[in-house]
């Protein structure tokens, strides 16, 4: 689905477009002892710490946002109660990752 | 009107699974969450096939709502649940949807899907069989839903509530944060909105903040004149459908209508007023 007749987050963040030169892009994986964490969610806030975004993880653990150029935060939440920030800084044409271990 | 009327939580769906008179429908736009695992006897409703038509930008008619729910098992007098990924945007849409075409007693999940996730609880791959009804549907309530025409009047005059992200709303980015961002409609927002984001009328693991809490964010915080109408919108209205739920039927303000055109909409009409930045 296109994002234009659509507005919800697929597991683990929508695909790469084709053409994303023009996409500030922020991407990882949630980890517990190196194994894949599948059943949880990534949430982006922005530098004020509103939310901005939330994708289920996906099956191996993944997420991905199309930010702006700037600071963020990534907050992953997962079953027993795990709740945890990490800062990103963002560039437009760039996939910056982020690796997250819980 | 009380909370427990529009709203349960994960305790009372717990207690209810095999109430017979309860249907749990999971709606989203993706509905392969639901493949992978799904509350115990949920029915899906996928909110674009079976509540978009299938050609022109509107909803499936009355006789379609009826097929639908008919199909599904779904009786007029049943007490349906509906829950949903995305912090329950979609199900909250289903549930305007419902009320819209005359469902009589409708209740959200709080939390929906992810609340359900986080604390552990039992999912499953089982499709439940629920023999077909005969439902009938009344026509769309106008009361509950806006048209371009009538939001591009309301400005200046009514409550115009902008739920989309701050970053949305100021025209940084034009959708949410989990899309790609070229999209073909201008950026900014609908000139005298408001812009309260839909997140935070909800908790981190998506439930409805409290009544009080939620009263000091729109009148207090927010400054929305409880005496006027109100219009919520968003992309696509489905975010804004999660306002209407809290201004309508958690607050219980009387005139609340969800623009459901919201700004793949507004955003690309010719020559209608638009504002960028922050809120004047």
């Amino acid at each position: 689905m296109s994002a234009g007749d659509g507005c919800g987050a697929p597991a683990g963040g929508a695909p790469m477009p084709a053409s994303a030169s023009g996409e500030a892009v922020i991407e990882g994986h949630v980890t517990r002892g190196g194994t894949p964490v599948p059943a949880g969610y990534a949430r982006l806030l922005n530098d004020g710490g509103e939310f901005v975004a939330e994708v289920p993880l996906g099956d191996d653990g993944g997420f991905r946002f199309f930010a702006a150029p700037g600071t963020w935060t990534v907050r992953v939440l997962a079953p027993g109660g795990v709740n945890t920030d990490q800062t990103v800084t963002a560039s437009r044409g760039h996939r910056t990752p982020v690796e997250v271990s819980i | 009107m009380s909370r427990s009327d529009v709203l349960v939580d994960a305790d009372w769906v717990q207690a209810h699974l095999d109430d017979p008179g309860v249907v749990l429908v999971e709606v989203d736009e993706d509905t392969t969450a639901y493949d992978k695992g799904h509350i115990r006897g949920a029915v899906k409703i996928d909110w674009k096939k079976d509540l978009q038509d299938p050609v022109r930008r509107d909803f499936v008619d009355r006789h379609g709502f009826e097929q639908l729910l008919s199909e599904r098992g779904i009786a007029n007098d049943d007490t349906v649940i509906l829950y949903g990924g995305n912090n329950n945007w979609f199900a909250a849409y289903a549930y305007w949807y419902f009320k819209l075409y005359g469902h009589r007693n409708v209740r959200l999940l709080d939390g929906g899907r992810k609340k359900w996730e986080l604390d552990s609880r039992e999912m499953v791959t089982a499709v439940p069989e629920r023999p077909r009804t005969s439902y009938q549907a009344t026509e769309q309530d106008p009361s509950l839903r806006a048209k371009r025409d009538e939001v591009i009047a309301a400005i200046g005059k009514q409550n115009l509530v902008d739920v989309r992200s701050p970053d949305e709303f100021t025209g940084k980015l034009l959708a949410p944060a989990h899309l790609p961002q070229e999209q073909a409609q201008r950026a900014g927002h609908i000139p005298t909105a408001k812009n309260v984001p839909w997140s935070k009328a909800a908790n981190d693991d998506g439930t409805f903040r409290t009544d009080d809490q939620l009263r000091t964010l729109y009148q207090g915080e927010a400054h929305l004149d409880f005496g006027k109408d109100t219009i919520a919108y968003c992309r696509i209205g489905e975010r804004s459908a999660h306002t209407w739920f809290v201004l309508h039927e958690l607050l219980g303000l009387p005139h609340v209508k969800n623009y459901d055109g919201s700004w793949t909409e507004y955003g690309s009409l010719v020559g209608v007023p638009i504002e960028l930045g922050e809120a004047r």
